[in-house]
């Protein structure tokens, strides 16, 4: 029987003071920027059965409250005991780490000798050995390149260290003190859940514990299934893309999906999405139906609607993923994972979208979608030492809100980051920042404006000055508009911009700069949400004098024509039915020509073919029969079905070990 | 015979706290705030201490005063209309901030609107390198190009912060003497003489704050001194500081920013000065008003200080007693969900309506209604007898809910009162996590209309062993101001390697101490004793933040880096539980804290009596699930060394203090009750 509605407020407050604790306990003991400025770690609290019912909502990334541990809890040897502290960071056993530089660990809670809790959480190491220093690369194609891994195992055995098993660990990575550090820090944090557990139980009493984690998940349940309730029942398909699958081939990776809201419950198929890839940016997820990484976009959505949600693993009970084996959403083994935040992002971007066909009226367009971090190598000309520094996250608008403008420079999923000062950077790295802040006309027009992205552009004195910015995508396909808005500005990277050796550079995410050599950066804008020509021209005079809409951009995307400082209202509304008249009728979504163009040959049609014929064939086949397909479309005057189909004939007619599949 | 007059202005009532330095006789007064005519309340409040107490404005030698106007200038966003002049190519500096925004899982978070919004930005043609060294010189026609701009959009003052300001501050007085020259009207603050330090958002919001309350602060404080002067009161008033110490209202007209926090700032020292008068060093004060409750850390007897405080949604980066501000008031309100779930706050029916029992139009169950249905409330009059208590209304309220959670009305105002402390436990659960420190080492000081109402409730939750309850705890943050130092914050950013520092310290050092003297004699006019605190801001190279270390002067004079690094790992243990002995130490800033010791009122001693305190009589309340009859005492007749046991009520004009069972309470010597958790089976 459920626990009186007074009790289960309560002990909720209690859960989340505990989780809290954790949190601040860890952050404030760890040594890496990965947790102390990144805050790439969570907390949890979970349940015997593995159910995270309490995590913070202070401090750590947005991931895991979902995150059920009940497939890793079982591979433990010898079950638990007071004091074990057991751990993993392979993607591979249970599909709780989703790569392999998170390490999860949880600790078992005992009253009377009774099992009632688990602490838990995960770390992100800055590196834990592998092909490259910090472990992750997209060109990296199998799970063994990305550093030592550990299927669950105990680290403690009733409080006392595996000390082999850590020296395993220090030899195979790059910043032992580090990982150590953390994993100190994070093993005091396990041992805070522990006494709060205990002093809940000793409070609550522990058949009220028991029963009230359980309602605690039932109250996140009926949360989440009154706002389902609330939508109306239909099948939403959507359909998204980062812009390249692979260092090698660079062919867009396609993430599709279906969500049927039925009542109270939601079913999210990704059958559409692409084959399991021949990079790391896969998404393990091992096809479980509740998959945390899923589900994050949902639990965007969620308590975007409403922010008093409970986040526990209560929420994903009425949500059910279809993973189709061998895709990028459901690799198998070996297959790299390691930049699996790549595709997370765009995973995220395309639950907004569905859900914005579902309720248009309360979402906001797409955000940017893409967060980089750039870091610099460089040699100090008057020292001689070499520095390695992070300099500026690039990151970009949210999309245009149903009630105001997107944010600018961050936002919507992307909010956590935090920058470096200027000051600091120029004062500990030896490069000139040239300009820093938002990038004008980046944000994507709308009666409310999608936010800008941020503009960073730096010089450089040294020779040999190695440049990376992991996870770009969105140079080519723009963070898409929806109701009449327009999509934002794509993101890229320009060596020398402006002068004659001007190079665009993209998505490339490595870069062996020279002295002398200026880097640009802009990120992408967030989408625009309702016809800009319905924007009050007031907004717009304001935009263009605080300098996120250009003059021009006034005119061409707004129709808005001022002069002198001010609205001139009458040629305003002639140009505005000009520009009403020739315009195009709009769908839903504005994607932008990069993607109108690649779907005049990529359509919904071709992908379907492609997706039947690629769910075929044996899994290693996959990626190469679609990059061969790739290159037959690029090469052909027009796409559709019919070219996908003629080219894997073609493909099949050269290969005969896979005629069979035709 | 002199007084020493201490002000609190908070948003409902003005509190006077007045100590007569002859008797040591401590009086105090509430008087309602009237809001449209600053000063008026002064002068009401001086005839009012003078009719009820005899108390001669002629024979006032200090007025000490703690106001929030400055935060409520940034809350209601009241503040002036300014530009802001800074390097081009950075002028996004406000819109872009640090980046990260409030709320993680919300698409719909947002920055708050910038003060000064991005058309009032300039960006000027110059350059100076992060050694302070020029890249590009300043165009002074890009600055005349600027203020034309700003003159046109109508702008009140211009703030100056340039990139590396901090270092070498030349670009910044030539713009300042430029305008200062052409456009004499203005206010200008260049942003390394409010606070010179490293990280140009920070440096800059700083100096912003300061400039948009600069013309309200510099109004108010004038009609305060013009107020004074009228009622007779001579002496020079002080005001109190973020710092937590006190400097001359006349300065507070330019020095806005060191007052933003004077209010909240100056409870937490009347809390520690409370807590210390009874034998208390660690403490942790708890402020508990109509909307909001104030948490601050007090260990060996002394606040805790932080950068970053939040004025509004704004961060102050000046050293600022550190408090944490908590969504659960005396006016919060209860709900039930559409789960049949108690929720309690963060809406509040605040001073206007109030609670339901108020009797002034609200109609919504706040945690004050569930103290009065209780029986807690009500057995005397409450603030001040400019309130009187409608049960009936408060029954009303709180039985909205009683049929949705199918309790009794009773049983629900109870359990409206668990939820509430269940949510303080939450946030002040993370604060110790936040500082490291275990609450069985502390008391609670509960202070503030609300305080003693809830305080007992939480110690117990929080598994602290003593509560203290200040023997007049709606005036603490009155007192707070008598008791104050005057006190200012010096800094000069150094970062370098400490190995690299270390050789020009000494010197910067003496010019630091040098400035604080002078400050303190100089425009302070400060004869008495001073004391010099000197601390750094250090780090382990590649940390991204840093923690203050306390120096001794000696080793600043000496240049002595061995004793230097040694507080460093030693304070990085403390605060971080590791360090590393081997690794290379960066100083980002030298920091210097003046402190003008003001002489410490000592709290009367109270009249003794021995053994158990004479309850005035038995009062029935809700308590633990039944209906239970207590005893009743008035604060005034509580006499030193008495004692009480709970379950009790404490009535006094200005608060309830609720005692439940298991605290055995002891009346100290000068009248604050010190309660005992007992060890309960």
């Amino acid at each position: 029987m459920a626990i009186d509605k007074v009790t289960l407020e309560i002990l909720s407050n209690h859960c989340r003071a505990a989780t809290e604790s954790m949190a601040y306990t860890l952050y404030r003991t760890a040594h890496s920027t990965f947790v102390k400025e990144t805050e790439d770690f969570t907390i949890a609290l979970i349940t015997p059965a593995g159910k995270t019912f309490a995590i913070p909502l202070d401090l750590g990334a947005t991931w895991f409250p979902g995150l059920d541990y009940r497939n890793v809890l079982d591979m433990v040897d010898g079950g638990y005991e007071e004091g074990d502290i057991a751990f993993t960071n392979d993607p591979y056993s249970g599909y709780v780490a989703t790569h392999s530089p998170d390490l999860h660990l949880w600790k078992p809670i005992f009253h009377d000798g009774e099992l009632v809790a688990f602490s838990s959480g995960h770390i992100h190491n800055t590196d834990i050995g592998g092909a490259v220093p910090a472990s992750l690369s997209r060109s990296l194609v199998e799970i063994h390149q990305e550093g030592i891994r550990f299927a669950p195992c105990k680290l403690y055995k009733r409080g006392e260290l595996n000390r082999e098993l850590l020296d395993v660990m220090m030899t195979n990575v790059r910043q032992p003190e580090q990982n150590w550090g953390d994993l100190k820090a994070f093993v005091g944090a396990m041992n805070t859940g522990e006494r709060k557990v205990k002093e809940m139980v000793a409070k609550f009493g522990v058949e009220t514990f028991h029963q009230g984690v359980e309602d605690l998940m039932d109250y996140a349940e009926h949360q989440a299934r009154e706002i389902l309730r609330g939508m109306p029942d239909g099948a939403y398909f959507f359909s998204d893309y980062t812009d390249e699958d692979s260092e090698s081939e660079r062919n867009p990776c396609r993430l599709a999906l279906t969500l049927t809201i039925d009542g109270d419950s939601a079913t999210l198929d990704f059958t559409g999405s692409d084959p399991q890839l021949t990079s790391s940016i896969n998404v393990p997820t091992g096809g479980y139906a509740h998959h945390t990484l899923m589900l994050v976009g949902v639990y965007y959505v969620l308590y975007t609607l409403n922010p008093n949600i409970m986040l526990n693993c209560g929420l994903t009970r009425p949500f059910t993923c279809i993973l189709p084996k061998g895709t990028v959403v459901n690799p198998e083994f070996p297959a790299a994972v390691g930049m699996r935040s790549l595709t997370c992002g765009r995973l995220r971007s395309l639950v907004f979208g569905a859900f914005s066909l579902a309720i248009p009226e309360r979402m906001p367009a797409a955000p940017a979608g893409s967060s980089s971090i750039v870091n610099v190598m460089t040699t100090d000309n008057t020292s001689g030492r070499r520095i390695i520094a992070a300099i500026d996250p690039v990151v970009g608008g949210a999309g245009g809100m149903p009630h105001a403008d997107g944010p600018d420079g961050s936002g919507a999923d992307a909010s956590y980051l935090k920058n470096t000062p200027v000051e600091l950077i120029e004062a500990e790295v030896p490069i000139e920042i040239m300009r820093y802040g938002l990038s004008p006309d980046s944000g994507g027009a709308g009666e409310n404006r999608g936010g800008l992205g941020t503009w960073l552009e730096f010089k450089v004195f040294s020779p040999g000055t190695r440049i990376t910015a992991r996870n770009r995508d969105r140079t080519r396909f723009r963070p898409w508009g929806i109701l009449g808005g327009k999509a934002g500005r794509p993101s890229n990277f320009i060596r020398n911009p402006d002068t004659p050796e001007e190079e665009i550079l993209g998505n490339r995410d490595t870069l062996t700069a020279e002295p002398g050599d200026v880097l640009r950066f802009y990120g992408p804008g967030g989408g625009g949400r309702g016809d800009p020509l319905d924007r009050d021209p007031k907004r717009v005079l304001r935009d263009v004098e605080r300098g996120c809409v250009s003059m021009h951009a006034a005119r061409a995307d707004y129709g808005v024509v001022i002069a002198d400082g001010a609205v001139n209202a009458a040629e305003t509304e002639s140009l505005r039915a000009d520009l009403r008249a020739a315009a195009r009728p709009s769908g839903h979504f504005d994607f932008g020509p990069e993607r109108e163009d690649y779907e005049k040959h990529w359509s919904r049609d071709a992908y379907d073919a492609l997706t039947e014929i690629l769910a075929n064939l044996p899994v290693h086949w996959r990626f190469f029969v679609k990059s061969r397909i790739f290159d037959a479309m690029n090469a052909a005057d027009r796409g559709g079905a019919e070219t996908v189909r003629a080219a894997f004939a073609e493909i099949a007619e050269d290969h005969p070990q896979i005629r069979q599949y035709e | 015979m002199a007084y020493r007059v201490g002000v609190d202005i908070g948003g409902t009532f003005i509190d006077f706290c007045v100590f007569d330095t002859a008797t040591w006789e401590l009086s105090t007064l509430k008087v309602l705030t009237t809001p449209a005519d600053p000063g008026a309340e002064v002068i009401e409040g001086m005839r009012r201490l003078s009719e009820k107490y005899g108390i001669d404005p002629a024979a006032v030698e200090s007025f000490i005063h703690g106001t929030t106007v400055g935060v409520n200038t940034v809350i209601q966003r009241k503040g002036a209309r300014m530009a802001l002049f800074t390097t081009e190519n950075f002028s996004d500096v406000l819109e872009v901030a640090r980046l990260r925004m409030p709320e993680s899982y919300s698409l719909f978070s947002t920055r708050p609107e910038p003060l000064i919004t991005r058309d009032r930005v300039f960006g000027l043609k110059e350059r100076i390198r992060a050694d302070g060294s020029i890249h590009t010189p300043l165009d002074p026609g890009s600055v005349r190009d600027a203020l034309d701009r700003a003159t046109a959009g109508g702008v009140e003052g211009v703030i100056v912060s340039l990139l590396h300001g901090w270092r070498n501050p030349a670009h910044e007085e030539q713009v300042a003497d430029i305008l200062r020259r052409e456009a004499p009207d203005l206010f200008v603050f260049t942003s390394h003489e409010i606070w010179p330090v490293i990280r140009e958002y920070e440096r800059t919001t700083t100096a912003i704050i300061n400039g948009y309350v600069h013309p309200r602060v510099a109004a108010y404080l004038g009609s305060l001194q013009d107020a004074l002067k009228e009622s007779g009161v001579t002496a020079e008033p002080l005001v109190t500081k973020s710092n937590g110490g006190v400097m001359s209202a006349e300065l507070g007209k330019t020095s806005c920013v060191n007052m933003v926090l004077s209010g909240t700032a100056s409870g937490v020292i009347g809390g520690a000065f409370v807590a210390r008068s009874c034998g208390v060093e660690n403490a942790i004060t708890l402020d508990i008003g109509g909307t909001s409750a104030d948490v601050a850390v007090v260990i060996d007897g002394a606040p805790q200080y932080g950068m970053g405080e939040k004025i509004g949604e704004f961060p102050l980066y000046i050293p600022s007693v550190s408090v944490t501000s908590i969504g659960d008031g005396g006016g919060s309100i209860a709900r039930v969900d559409d789960f049949g779930v108690l929720k309690v706050g963060p809406e509040s029916a605040g001073s206007d309506p109030g609670p339901a029992c108020y009797g002034q139009g609200g109609d919504q169950p706040t945690i004050t209604d569930a103290f009065a249905v209780c029986g807690f409330l009500g057995h005397h009059a409450l603030a001040y007898e400019s309130v009187s208590l409608d049960m009936d209304k408060a029954r009303a309220a709180v039985g909205t809910l009683a049929r949705r959670l199918d309790r009794s009305v009773e049983e629900t105002a109870e359990a409206i009162i668990q939820v509430t402390v269940s949510s303080m436990y939450m946030e002040i659960n993370k604060l110790t996590a936040r500082y490291g420190i275990d609450l069985r080492d502390f008391a609670l000081v509960t202070f503030g209309g609300a305080g003693p109402m809830l305080g007992c409730f939480l110690a117990k939750e929080l598994h602290m062993r003593q509560v203290v309850i200040p023997t007049t705890p709606g005036v603490t943050s009155a007192l707070g101001g008598l008791v104050a130092d005057i006190r200012n914050d010096f800094v000069k950013t150094v970062f370098a390697t400490a190995a690299d520092a270390i050789g020009s310290i000494p010197a910067d050092f003496e010019e630091l101490s040098a400035r604080a003297l002078d400050w303190l004699h100089s425009e302070q006019h400060h004869a008495g004793t001073h004391t010099l605190h000197p601390s750094a801001d250090m780090r382990y190279t590649g940390q991204s933040f840093e923690i203050e270390v306390p120096l001794d002067p000696d080793w600043l004079v000496n240049g002595n880096l061995a004793a230097i690094l040694d507080a460093f790992h030693r304070r990085h243990d403390e605060v971080y539980a590791f360090s590393d002995s081997d690794a290379e130490v960066q100083i980002m800033n030298l920091r210097l804290v003046v402190a003008g010791a003001i002489e410490k009122p000592t709290l009367k001693a109270l009249p003794p009596a021995d053994g158990p305190a004479d309850p005035v009589r038995d009062v029935q309340v809700w308590f633990g699930g039944e209906q239970i009859t207590v005893p009743l005492y008035e604060r005034d007749r509580l006499r030193a060394g008495q004692t009480l046991a709970g379950p009790a009520v404490i009535a006094q004009s200005d608060t309830t203090s609720c005692i439940p069972d298991g605290f055995m309470g002891t009346v100290d010597a000068h009248g604050s009750i010190i309660l005992a958790l007992q060890e309960v089976s």
